[in-house]
Parts: structure tokens; sequence; C-alpha cells
């Protein structure tokens, strides 16, 4: 391996039993993969023999498009997303049993408490020696406002807030303890150092929380902080907290141009551009020749619903009635989405190029509007490479069409060949992910302080 | 077999040990409280010794943090500080074991149900059907201000919530029915609409709209525990749980304990086998029966003053009691809006037994209420078999002063000889915590109304 090359990053993204909303219908495609457990278990060693930093967990508190614009027929009965194991307890049944790979799973900051979310990230961390990410989102579907007593889920820039102090919260739980806190002496009797606890007392606008939490300090320093917001909001939070980020970029240029952004939002809060890791998105579809590629590739086509990629547009439409306009014709004028900010951007984006309701539907219904790249081994590895050379990514989040098969080819047929080239790790360089993903160990909020006072101190005895 | 009744075993691992000052002792090994490896290995001895479950209890802050932040730095000697989440720890433990239940504290006052039903519904599809809520109200005053509380609710509205709560998870755990996925590769059609059930629950404290976005999971419904003891809490019980863990230290309170929760659980048509009673014992063993005093004498000498005087605080009403002499009496304790049960039995047993404020404090703060069996294994073993055989208990949670070896050795020396005699297992019965408890498959509510309808149709 060349030194000092540098080196792509992967997130295998579970959305099971498929990113394609009607991929699960590919014979290849194993439908047990949302709830039979072995599978997800198997998944998780072929993912860690494949190196990968890491499985990154989608999720949602309620069955998708069970109520809200569906109205007189609730659920999308041909979507294979419907019920799925809790991704929390699967990644933290996931650490029992792999040792070096990333495990991340999605937690809205909507409709919890930051204490239970601090606590439970904290001790998945704990038992996985280190190796816990939480993806902060927002929760943007009235599916779920209405499963925790709302009607509505909160306006968007609300939603922020709330993630933000949310955010703020959970870090400093999770700094209550210093790493040498527990002394356990039972000469003494001291269990810990008082001096080493250190409780929060925040009082803000959603949240008053005293602490400490009653877990033990991680031992990656802090579990990972991941994001997928791309709306202003989005990255400013991102920029200021998150660790890894994962967004929708479908071109070299968009992706410089959302790496730049993002890196040049960090200097304002003390962070270095590259303490953040950004992923975009991609459908993998892999062929051993050119042609097999492209026949999976218009074979995964022909699955996509239109019923299910209309129901998409709709999520995305501020209000506006999708359904009574003609899937034919061009995307009318929406009003500006609660939803997903940056998706709706995205499909205004396609309209504006002329693309119809029935045809960025049938984007959406395919990859959820990530870019598909199709292709052999090689090119695939081309195509990658660019990115990375142009600085359009650190890596890439995974969206596998379904499973499991697409994940065994990808670290059977495609990894072998980045690692050829230099541009991918043979090892895990470390035991944690924050070692794995080369990203520092944030300072103890609560240490801060004093250790800035030791270093002047220091200065003035020179 | 014997058609002997058979008592049921659960592991209580209260980490790294329930006796304040056990983490002291010369065998403790003090880490159990954040080391997961030492969880799995309790877990697969409780495991190898024919359990029916393990069991975490749990509390959403750290004991004392009020007095923690006034700078009581006396806490600083207080063992159970720190441990893992334990239904995160469920999921995990799942995967180093094969046939134990797995139940865990989930409180009913911080969380929200859908949350709570996902999470143990998800623990049950991936441990096949090992999984156990033991459902609580938050009773720890440290707790509320977690959650933007300065104290928690009133006893009664505590239940109120807890009731309504359990009524909204185990709706949510019925919103499939069998056969809720096709996954019809040729019709494209992966749910079938009609077995998938909204449960549009509105109430006083909740709103829930569902279904679950999991389906009903290997037991139908997770084991569901109970540790009330007050009135509020022992009719929730006998309504609602398969599990009761209780802290009951004498015979004649156990059974009349035993009788009033299954007469209560009969007025709610349930037989005496659906519900299962366990209260805590904790083992302090010997070779000889002088041996196993003098280790329980040596244990009790390892705890300081202050710090049994620590686990009366809960329970004294806010009555500072570091103000009475420690070779006198228990004060009167003013009544506390927090464990009222709890109080009510620490005060009995120190009036009953003439304890000083001492002898009280570091007995309550060796077993937490629970019992404390003194003795050698035949000795333990009897007094197990008296209490299944009169009625006092279907079978017990051993909770351990530290860890791992009283329960090493409770499992290697107390169970083959409960073994023996034909009232504890030798191999599992079944595959699920139900099974192995002997408990029934609670029917889907929405099947039983198709049935019942097609059944009225057809007379």
């Amino acid at each position: 391996m060349s030194k000092g090359q540098r080196q792509l990053r992967f997130g295998a993204f579970f959305s099971v039993p498929g990113c394609h909303p009607t991929g699960w219908r590919h014979p290849d495609a194993i439908c047990e993969t949302d709830l039979d457990f072995r599978y997800l278990a198997d998944m998780a060693r072929m993912a860690e023999r494949g190196k990968l930093d890491c499985m990154f967990f989608q999720d949602s508190v309620a069955i998708p498009g069970s109520t809200a614009v569906y109205g007189a027929k609730p659920f999308r009965v041909k979507n294979g997303r419907q019920a799925h194991i809790e991704p929390m307890s699967a990644i933290a049944a996931l650490g029992a049993i792999t040792s070096r790979i990333g495990l991340v799973s999605t937690c809205t900051t909507s409709y919890n408490e930051p204490y239970n979310v601090a606590r439970r990230f904290l001790t998945i961390d704990h038992i996985s020696g280190g190796r816990a990410g939480w993806n902060l989102v927002t929760s943007q579907a009235e599916d779920e406002a209405v499963n925790f007593g709302r009607d509505a889920h909160f306006e968007h820039g609300v939603r922020y807030d709330r993630a933000a102090e949310f955010h703020d919260v959970v870090i400093g739980l999770w700094d209550s303890w210093e790493d040498d806190a527990f002394l356990r002496d039972k000469e003494s009797g001291v269990w810990f150092d008082f001096d080493k606890m250190h409780i929060l007392r925040h009082k803000g606008k959603h949240f008053t929380v005293r602490g400490p939490l009653n877990v033990a300090r991680s031992p990656q320093g802090r579990p990972i902080v991941a994001q997928a917001g791309s709306s202003d909001v989005g990255m400013e939070l991102a920029a200021r907290t998150a660790d890894m980020v994962f967004t929708a970029q479908t071109t070299i240029k968009e992706g410089q141009d959302f790496c730049n952004d993002m890196r040049s939002r960090m200097s304002k809060y003390g962070r270095e551009p590259d303490h953040i890791r950004i992923f975009p998105g991609i459908m993998p579809i892999v062929g051993r020749t050119e042609s097999e590629a492209r026949e999976k590739y218009e074979e995964l086509r022909s699955l996509v619903d239109d019923g299910v990629g209309i129901a998409g547009v709709a999520r995305l439409a501020g209000g506006v009635d999708i359904f009574k306009c003609d899937p034919d014709g061009p995307l009318p004028e929406l009003k500006p989405s609660n939803a997903a900010r940056a998706r709706q951007e995205m499909i205004i984006a396609m309209g504006k190029r002329g693309m119809t309701i029935r045809e960025i539907g049938r984007v959406l219904a395919m990859s959820q509007a990530h870019r598909v790249l199709y292709g052999t081994p090689t090119s695939l590895a081309d195509d990658m490479q660019a990115w990375l050379e142009a600085g359009a990514c650190d890596g890439f989040n995974l969206l596998f069409p379904h499973y499991p098969k697409p994940l065994e080819e990808w670290v059977t047929l495609v990894i072998p060949e980045l690692q050829r080239r230099g541009i991918f790790r043979t090892e895990y360089e470390g035991k944690t992910f924050r070692e794995n993903l080369g990203v520092p160990i944030p300072p103890n909020i609560h240490t801060t302080h004093r250790s800035s006072v030791q270093v002047s101190a220091v200065a003035a005895n020179d | 077999m014997t058609s002997a009744r058979q008592l049921r075993l659960g592991g209580f691992f209260s980490v790294p040990g329930n006796h304040l000052a056990g983490w002291r002792h010369p065998d403790a090994v003090p880490a159990y409280d954040m080391d997961f490896q030492l969880y799995a290995h309790i877990t697969q001895v409780a495991e190898a010794a024919r359990f029916d479950c393990i069991f975490f209890q749990d509390t959403v802050g750290v004991a004392g943090s009020r007095a923690l932040a006034r700078g009581e730095r006396t806490r600083a000697k207080l063992s159970r500080t720190v441990k893992l989440e334990p239904t995160a720890t469920l999921a995990a433990l799942a995967m180093v074991t094969t046939h134990i239940g797995l139940v865990a504290t989930a409180t009913t006052t911080y969380n929200e149900p859908y949350d709570i039903a996902r999470r143990f519904a998800s623990i049950d599809h991936i441990s096949g059907g090992r999984a156990g809520w033991n459902l609580v109200t938050s009773q720890i005053e440290d707790e509320a201000e977690n959650f933007g509380f300065d104290e928690h609710l009133a006893h009664a509205d505590r239940y109120e919530r807890a009731a309504e709560f359990y009524e909204v998870v185990t709706g949510l755990w019925d919103s499939w029915e069998e056969g809720g996925l096709l996954r019809d590769k040729q019709s494209g059609v992966y749910m079938d609409r009609d077995k998938v059930h909204f449960l549009d629950h509105v109430g006083k404290h909740f709103k829930v709209k569902g279904p679950l976005n999991i389906t009903r999971s290997p037991q139908g419904w997770p084991v569901i525990a109970q540790a009330g003891s007050s009135e509020a809490g022992r009719d929730l019980a006998a309504r609602t749980a398969d599990v009761v863990f209780t802290a009951q230290t004498r015979i004649d309170e156990a059974k009349a304990f035993y009788a009033d929760v299954k007469a209560r659980a009969a007025r709610y048509g349930r037989g005496p086998e659906d519900i299962k009673i366990m209260p805590g014992l904790t083992p302090v063993l010997g070779r000889t029966m002088q041996e196993a005093r003098d280790n329980y004498d040596y244990l009790q000498s390892l705890m300081p003053d202050d710090v049994a005087l620590q686990s009366l605080s809960h329970i004294s009403g806010g009555l500072d009691l570091a103000r009475y002499p420690l070779d006198g009496p228990l004060p009167e304790l003013p009544p506390s809006n927090a464990a009222k049960a709890r109080q009510a039995l620490v005060v009995k047993t120190a009036r009953e037994n003439n304890m000083t404020l001492r002898q009280i404090a570091r007995h309550t703060a060796a077993g937490t209420g629970h019992r404390v069996l003194v003795g050698t294994p035949e000795y333990m073993a009897d007094e197990m078999e008296a209490w299944l055989e009169e009625e006092a208990a279907d079978g017990f949670n051993v909770v351990c002063n530290h860890y791992p070896k009283p329960f090493e050795d409770f499992c290697r020396l107390v169970v083959p000889e409960l073994q023996r005699r034909g009232i504890f297992r030798t191999e599992y019965d079944g595959k699920t915590l139900r099974e192995n408890l002997g408990l029934r498959v609670p029917e889907n509510r929405y099947t039983r109304q198709a049935r019942l309808s097609l059944a009225r149709e057809a007379s």
C-alpha cells in the first residue's frame, strides 16, 4: 500500500429487506432479512470480513406510510420496508459477535429523552468495546408523530433547534465521568473519585437534565455521531457536531461543493476540516462483466413500482396533492416541505430538468434518489477512486438494493480491487470505530476549562 | 422427572454486588458493573445451571444523584453507581446464550410505550422468544431531574400511567396477526393490509395510533414481570403480570402475599399457574452453619457506617438519620412518597427484631430488603423447598452480595441439591421463556375477535 494515499471508507447501509423499496422481489432477495436476526448476524460477519468501517442502520418509529397523506388507503403494501428489528437492539446484539466493525444506529431526537439515548448508546459502546455510533436525526413524518401523542411532527426549525440541544445534553452526559474516575479501591472503600464526576445541570429550552449519567465513559472517548441532514440548518449542525455525514450527492461537482461547504463551516467551531468524514450514498450493482451489470441494473429497474414512486414524491410535496396531478406531467410548484428539506430541493431540481412526476418517482423508488452505480469491479473502482481523488467524498454509504447477496458481492468482488489499488484498508487500523474512522477523541467538555488552566499554568512556569 | 412442583429460579444480577460493601470482599470482581464479558460469563453460568431467567433491575439515574449534586462525598463509596443499560445488554446476551430467559426493568414513568413495545419485541425476535419486561414505576427522586421534572409523579398517578402504558404496549404487540407479511414476490405484495391493525389509543396519559413496526414476537408477548408490593402494585400485577418479583423475608408474610396475589389474579379470571411469584433471595453459603455465619459477619464488617445509613435514605421520608445515635433504635419515619411498601417493611423488621439503627441500616444495605439466607447448601435447599411446598413462593430470584463467586457457588452447590430433590429441572423444558416458565402464549386480540365473530356467524 502506498503511504499517504487517501483511503476510501465504507458504511453498509441497512434498510432491510432492501434499499430499493421493491427490490425484495428480486429472485436473489431474502425478505426474511427484516426480522430474522440470524441474517443480520451473518451479514455483520460478512461486512467485517470486508473491513468495512461500519454497518449503518436506518430507522423510523412507525410503519412508513401508515397514516397522513394516504388517507383511506394506509400502508404501502408493495414496499418491503414494513417491520424490522429496532436497530439499537440490533447493534447491541451485533456488538457481542463482531470485534472491529463500527455499529451505527439511527435514533430520533424528536420522540426520545436525551438521558435514555445517551445511556443506551454509551452502553452499546461498552458492549462492543468502543464501536457504537449514533445517527442523530429529526423525525419528519406524520406516521411517527401519531405514535407519540402528537397530531403532526415538529416544524423543521423547531426540530433542528431541539436536535441541537438534544445533542449537547447527550454529549454532556457522555462526559459525566472522566476516563479514570472509577477507583474501585477495596482497601480504602472508595468506589469513585468524586472530583472526576461531572454533573451536567443542563437547563435549556427543550430539556432540563441534571445528570450524571449512570454509565462510565466510552472506550472510544465518545460514541461516533453521524448525521444525514443536508439542508442549511442540518449542515450547520453537522459542521458543529458530527464525526460522520451521510448525504446524497450524484456528481463529483456536487460532491466537491458539498464537502467544501461542510468543511468551510467547521473552523468557526474550532474543528479541523478532516475531523469529519463525508459519505455520499450509492446503490451499487456489481457484475462480472459490463453486460452482466447492465442486465442486473435493468432487472432492478423493472422492479420499480410507479405507485411507490409517486407516493415518495407526495411525501416531499409540502402539502400539494400529487395524487391529483397527471403522473406524466411536470412537477407542480411545491410549497416548502416540512419533511426532508434537502430531499425536496433535489426533486425540484429534477423537475426543472424536465422530468415528469412518474420519472422522479421512479428515481426515488429505485435508490431513494441516491446515485445508482452499476458496473464491473474495475469500473466501480475507477468511479469511486475519481470521487476520492477529486475530494468529493471520504467514502460511501452503500445502499444495497436487497440483501444479502449484493453485500456479499461487494465484499468478495469490489473490495479486493480497491485493496489492490491501495485505496482501501487490508486490516482495520485500530480496535475502536473512532480509530478506524480516523477522527480524534473530542476533549471532555467538563475538563476543557481545567486543562486550559493547566496549560496556561505550565506556560507561566516556562 | 417427578410430578413434584418445580421451583423457578432467576439470577437477579445486581452488579457489582447487591451488598453495598460486597465489592470489597477479596473474592469480588468489582469491574462487574461495566464489563460486558463478565455479564456474559455470569449469564452463561446461570444457563448451565438451567435457571429460568436472568434479571436486571434498573434506575434511570445514579442513585443518590441529588446528594452527589449537593456535594455529599460519602456517596463516592457506593458501588452501584454505573452499569450497562439493561435492555441493550439483554440484546447482546441473547447472542451468547440459547435457552435462558432475559428479563430487564424498564420504567413506565420516563419512557414512551411505542418505544418500549418495540424494544422488547425486538429482543424477543433476536433471542428467539426469551425476552421479559419488568414493568415498574419510577420511585427514586433522583430519576425525575434527569427528565425535566423536579420530583416524580405521586404514587397513584404513577400507577395509573403504568396501567395505561401496559394497555398501549400489549395493544401494540398485537398490531400484526399471524401471516401479516406475505412477501409474495409474484404479486409484489409485501404485507396483508387486513392483518395489520391500528391501535388508535386515546387515553389520559397517551395517544398512540400504531401499528407497531415489528411483527408479533416468538412468545406472542414477551413475558411481563412486576415488582410492586403496594395495594396498587399488587392489583396491577394480579391483572397483568406473568411473574412477580417481590421482597419477602418471612414465610408467614410470604404466604399471605402469595395467597393475596393469586386470589386477586383469580378475580381477573386467571389461574394460579398463570402468575409466578418469585421473592428475592441472597445466599451466604458455608460448609457449616457456623462458617456461613462467619462469612456473613465478615461481609457486614466491610460496610462503613456512613454507607449503611445511606441505604435508608430513600425510605427515610426526608429524615436525616445521621443525627440519631447508631446504637439507638430506628426513629419514627415521616411518610414517604417514594417506596411506601419498602418503608413499611424496613420499619417492621427493625421493630420486631429490636434492631439498633446501625443494625437495621447494615441489614438493609446488605439485602436491600431481600431475604438473606445464611447457611449450608442443604439448609438453603430445605428453606427453598419449604417455601415452595407451603405456597410461599413459586421460585426465587437469586441476588448476590458480589460477583461472580457467590453466584457460581450457588449454581455449583445449591442447584444440584435442588435437582436431587426433584424440585428443579435438569434440562430446559422448551426454547422460549414462556415454555420454560409454563406460561401460555396470549392470543392476538384481533385474531380472537375474528374467531369469535366467525363462531357467532356459524351458530
